[in-house]
C-alpha cells in the first residue's frame, strides 16, 4: 500500500516549549487516520507543520515520498494538501461559491493580463470554476446557498463549506481539524457519514483531529495519540481503547486505582443485589 | 417630576444652540445664507447675501431642531402635545443660545468694540445680519421668537408627516407605483434588451463628448482634477481596497510618474523633448517599477509595514526633489516648466477641451482595467488576502507575488495620473506632491465605498468637485469634510456605495436553464 503522508521524527519547538517532539506518523493512502490527545498535546501544531505554516526544527515530512517540510504554504497547497480549521476560517465577506472558486486557485492559470484582455483561457477557466463550484456546493448539500455571504451561513453549513473549499483543489490529502466541534449528535452523525463517503467515493486520504470519541472510534482506520508533543500510542481503535497509557493521559496517573475501585464497587453492588 | 418631552426638547435644543453659536463664531451663518441664496438662484457669491436668505437659513435650522427633537417617543403615546412640547422647547432653548450670543455681540458692536481682533470671522456685517439689522435687544428677541416658531413648525410638520393617513397612503402609493414601473414587464424588457445597453452607452458617450465643449475652461479644469483623482482612487483601490494593504505614501508614485514624464519632455534641465506617448509609457513603467522595488523587501511581511514604508518613501521623494543635491537633475524647488502636451501625428492638442478628452479617455481605460480585474481569479486572490492572508496562502495563493502585482499596478496607475497632471499644468514642482494628495485619495476611496468602482467616482466628485461647486464654503472646507466623515461613519460605515459581491451561482444556473430550454 502506498504511503500518503509520513512524518519522520518531526519536532517543533517554541522557545523553551517542545510542542511536537520527534513524532513519527505513517498514513497509508485511502485511509482515515485520527490524531487524538488532551488539550495542548500538539495536534494542531503537527497539522500546521504538515500544511507548511510552521517549519519543523527537526525531522522530515514526506508527501508521497517528496519532502515538503520548509516549502511555503501555497506550494504545499498546490501539491494537493488541503485543510480545514478548528475555528472556522472562511472568507466571510465573499459568497459561498466564491470561497469554493478560490479553493480551485492553484488549478487554473489565467493571469491578470488574461483577465484584462478577457482571453478565451480566462473565460473558459471562469466558467469551469463556477460549474465546479456549483457541483461541490451540491456535493456538500449547500445547493442554492452559493450567493449568500459565507459569514451569513449557519454554523453547520459553514463547516461544510470549509470542507467544500478544501476539496475544490482536488487534494490527495485532507487535514480536518475538529470537523464536528460544536455540532449536536445528529449533525455529528451526518458529518461522520460525510467524511466516510469522502474516502470511499472521492478516494482521498483523511487525517483528522477530533475530541468526540464516538466519531474517532467509529470511522478511524488508525489512531495516533499525542500527549505533551510525544506520540504515546498508535493502532486500531480497539487497541487504543484498552491502552493504559492513553487512559492515563486523558484521566490522570491515578486512574488505575480509580478504575479498580470503580470495578470493585460495581462488583459489590452486584453481589448485594443478588 | 420632569416631563420627558421637555427633557428631550431641552437636550436637542442645547445641541442645536451650540451649533448655531459655533456657526456664528466661525462666520458660517453668512456662508449658509449664501448657500440658500445660491439655491434660489442669487448670483453674487462673494458679497454679503440678502437678509431674506439668512431668515430662511435660520428657519431651516429651527425646523430641523424641532423635527429632530420630536421623533416618535419610545414609551409615551405619540400625541401632538408631545411633539409640540419637544419642538417648542428645542426651538426655545436653541433660540436662547442664539439670542444671548447675538445680544452680546450686538452690544459690543454698538459700543464700537470690534470682536475681529479675537474672532476674525465675526465681521460687523455678519453681526448685523445675525440681528436682522435691528439693535441688540430687538434682534436677539426676534431670533428667539423665530427659532421657537420654526421649532414648533418643524415638530408639527414631522408629526403630521408621520401620522397623517393621507401622507402614509400617498407615500405607499408612490413607492408602489415606482417599484411597479421598475418591475413591470415593459421596463424590464427594455432594461434587459441588449440594445438598450448600447443606447445607454451612446448617451453617456454623447454627454462626455458634448460637455467639455460647452461648459468652458473653468469647469474643464475642475472636472479634469476630478478625473485625475478618480484615476488615483481607482489605482489606490487595487492595493488598499482589494488587496487590503494600506499605502499612505501613494503620492510617491504620482510624483515619480509626473517627474519622469516632465524630465523626458521638458526642454529644461535635460534638453529632452521626447514624444508625448513614448514618455507617457515610460513614466507609467518607471512608476510601476518603483512600486515593485518598494514592495520587494516588505510585502513578505504582514501588517502595516507597507503603510509606514511608503509614508517614508513619499517624504524622501519630496525632500529629494526639493534638495540642492538633486537640483541639477530635477530643477529643485523651482520645479520643471514647459512640459509637453499631448500630440498625435504632428498635431498638438493643447486646449483645455482636448485635454479633458484625454483625461476622460484615461479614466475610461483605468475603469475598464479595474472592472476586468475586480472579479477575476487575480482579483479574488487579492480579496482573499485582504480577508485572511493565512487561509489564502493555504488555498494556494502566493500572497507575496499577488501583493507585489497589486502594488505595482497601483503604482503604474498613479504614474499615469502624475503624467496627466504634469502635462495639463505644463509644470510640476515638489509642492504638487505633498502628502495631502495621498490623504485626499485615501479619503475619497473610503468615503465613496472601499473596493467599489462607482463609489470611487462618487468619492472623487464629493471630495474634489463639490468644494469647487460650493465656493461660498471654501474656508469651511475642512470643517465640512469633518462633518461629512462623521455623518458617513454614523450612517454608512462601509462608504456611500459599499461593494457588493456578484451572484455567480444564480447567473450560472440561469445559463444552464436557458441552454436546456434551447436544446
Amino acid at each position: 500500500m502506498t504511503t500518503c503522508i509520513e512524518t519522520k521524527k518531526v519536532s517543533k519547538i517554541f522557545g523553551g516549549l517542545t510542542a511536537v517532539n520527534s513524532v513519527d506518523l505513517v498514513v497509508p493512502e485511502h485511509c482515515i487516520a485520527s490524531i487524538i490527545g488532551p488539550n495542548g498535546a500538539g495536534k494542531t501544531t503537527l497539522f500546521n507543520c504538515i500544511s507548511g505554516y510552521y517549519v519543523p526544527e527537526e525531522g522530515q515530512i514526506l508527501f508521497y515520498g517528496t519532502p515538503i517540510q520548509g516549502s511555503p504554504t501555497y506550494m504545499v497547497a498546490s501539491m494537493g494538501i488541503a485543510r480545514t480549521y478548528q475555528n472556522i476560517r472562511l472568507f466571510g465577506d465573499m459568497t459561498a461559491i466564491e470561497n469554493v472558486m478560490l479553493g480551485q486557485y492553484p488549478r487554473f492559470k489565467a493571469s491578470w493580463v488574461d483577465a484584462v484582455l478577457s482571453t478565451s483561457r480566462e473565460r473558459n477557466e471562469e466558467k469551469q470554476a463556477v460549474q465546479e463550484g456549483r457541483r461541490l456546493l451540491k456535493f456538500v448539500g449547500l445547493e442554492g446557498l452559493g450567493d449568500h455571504l459565507a459569514r451569513n451561513l449557519p454554523y453547520g453549513a459553514q463547516r461544510r463549506l470549509e470542507i467544500a473549499r478544501a476539496l475544490a483543489n482536488k487534494p490527495r490529502l485532507l487535514l480536518l481539524d475538529e470537523p464536528t466541534a460544536g455540532m449536536n449528535p445528529q449533525e455529528t452523525d451526518k458529518m461522520t457519514h460525510f467524511i466516510r463517503s469522502l474516502r470511499d467515493e472521492v478516494g482521498i486520504t483523511i487525517v483528522l483531529i477530533e475530541h468526540d470519541m464516538n466519531v474517532v472510534m467509529g470511522i478511524s482506520d488508525q489512531i495516533t495519540v499525542l500527549d505533551y508533543g510525544t506520540k504515546i500510542a498508535e493502532g486500531k481503535p480497539k487497541e487504543i481503547q484498552s491502552n493504559q497509557r492513553v487512559i492515563e493521559a486523558y484521566l490522570g496517573p491515578d486512574v488505575t486505582s480509580l478504575t479498580k475501585k470503580y470495578q470493585l464497587r460495581k462488583q459489590q453492588r452486584y453481589d448485594a443485589q443478588r | 417630576m420632569r416631563s420627558s418631552a421637555l427633557d428631550k426638547g431641552i437636550r436637542t435644543g442645547v445641541i442645536f444652540g451650540i451649533v448655531i453659536v459655533t456657526m456664528f463664531l466661525i462666520g458660517f451663518t453668512v456662508a449658509g445664507a449664501g448657500l440658500v441664496g445660491k439655491f434660489f438662484g442669487a448670483s453674487s457669491s462673494y458679497s454679503t447675501p440678502s437678509l431674506v436668505y439668512f431668515v430662511i437659513f435660520m428657519i431651516l435650522i429651527g425646523a430641523w431642531a424641532g423635527s429632530s427633537a420630536s421623533t416618535r417617543p419610545l414609551v409615551e403615546a405619540d400625541t401632538f402635545k408631545y411633539a409640540a412640547t419637544t419642538g417648542v422647547s428645542a426651538g426655545l432653548i436653541s433660540g436662547l443660545f442664539a439670542a444671548v450670543i447675538g445680544f452680546i455681540f450686538g452690544t459690543l458692536s454698538a459700543n464700537r468694540i470690534d470682536p475681529r481682533t479675537y474672532l476674525p470671522s465675526v465681521s460687523p456685517e455678519s453681526i448685523r445680519m445675525f440681528l436682522f439689522n435691528q439693535n441688540a435687544l430687538t434682534g436677539s428677541l426676534m431670533l428667539l421668537v423665530l427659532l421657537t416658531a420654526s421649532g414648533l413648525a418643524g415638530a408639527a410638520l414631522s408629526f403630521f408627516l408621520r401620522n397623517s393617513d393621507r401622507v402614509k397612503s400617498g407615500a405607499r402609493k408612490a413607492s408602489d407605483s415606482v417599484s411597479g414601473i421598475v418591475q413591470s414587464q415593459r421596463v424590464s424588457s427594455v432594461v434587459n434588451n441588449p440594445y438598450s445597453r448600447y443606447v445607454f452607452l451612446f448617451i453617456v458617450a454623447a454627454v462626455l463628448i458634448v460637455l467639455p465643449r460647452t461648459w468652458g475652461g473653468y469647469w474643464n479644469y475642475v472636472f479634469g482634477t476630478v478625473g485625475i483623482y478618480i484615476i488615483l482612487g481607482l489605482g489606490l483601490n487595487i492595493i488598499t481596497g482589494w488587496a487590503g494593504q494600506l499605502v499612505i505614501g501613494y503620492v510617491a508614485f504620482f510624483a515619480i510618474g509626473a517627474y519622469t514624464f516632465a524630465l523626458l519632455t521638458a526642454p529644461e534641465p535635460h534638453h529632452l523633448t521626447w514624444n508625448f506617448w513614448l514618455a507617457l509609457g515610460i513614466a507609467v513603467l518607471v512608476s510601476a517599477l518603483a512600486g515593485l522595488l518598494i514592495g520587494l523587501p516588505i510585502l513578505n511581511l504582514r501588517g502595516d509595514y507597507l503603510a509606514i514604508v511608503t509614508l517614508g518613501f513619499a517624504e524622501i521623494i519630496r525632500i529629494l526633489l526639493k534638495s540642492d543635491l538633486m537640483t541639477p537633475y530635477t530643477a529643485g524647488p523651482r520645479g520643471i516648466r514647459d512640459i509637453a502636451g499631448p500630440s498625435l501625428l504632428g498635431k498638438s492638442f493643447l486646449s483645455d477641451v482636448d485635454f479633458m478628452y484625454l483625461i476622460i479617455l484615461a479614466v475610461l481605460v483605468v475603469t475598464f482595467l479595474a472592472n476586468r480585474l475586480q472579479n477575476s481569479r487575480t482579483g479574488k486572490a487579492w480579496y482573499a488576502i485582504n480577508l485572511d492572508e493565512t487561509v489564502a496562502r493555504a488555498t494556494g495563493v502566493n500572497a507575496f507575488t499577488s501583493k507585489l502585482l497589486a502594488l505595482s499596478l497601483s503604482a503604474g496607475i498613479a504614474g499615469l495620473a502624475g503624467v496627466l497632471f504634469a502635462s495639463r499644468n505644463q509644470f510640476t514642482g515638489p509642492d504638487d506632491h505633498a502628502l495631502m494628495v495621498s490623504i485626499n485619495v485615501i479619503c475619497l476611496v473610503i468615503v465613496g465605498g472601499i473596493g467599489n468602482i462607482p463609489g470611487i467616482f462618487l468619492g472623487a466628485f464629493a471630495l474634489k468637485g463639490l468644494p469647487e461647486i460650493l465656493r461660498e464654503t471654501e474656508s469651511f472646507r475642512l470643517l465640512i469634510f469633518g462633518v461629512l466623515l462623521i455623518v458617513m461613519m454614523r450612517l454608512r460605515p462601509e462608504g456611500f456605495l459599499p461593494a457588493k459581491r456578484p451572484e455567480l451561482e444564480k447567473a450560472s444556473a440561469q445559463n444552464t436553464l436557458e441552454k436546456e430550454a434551447q436544446s
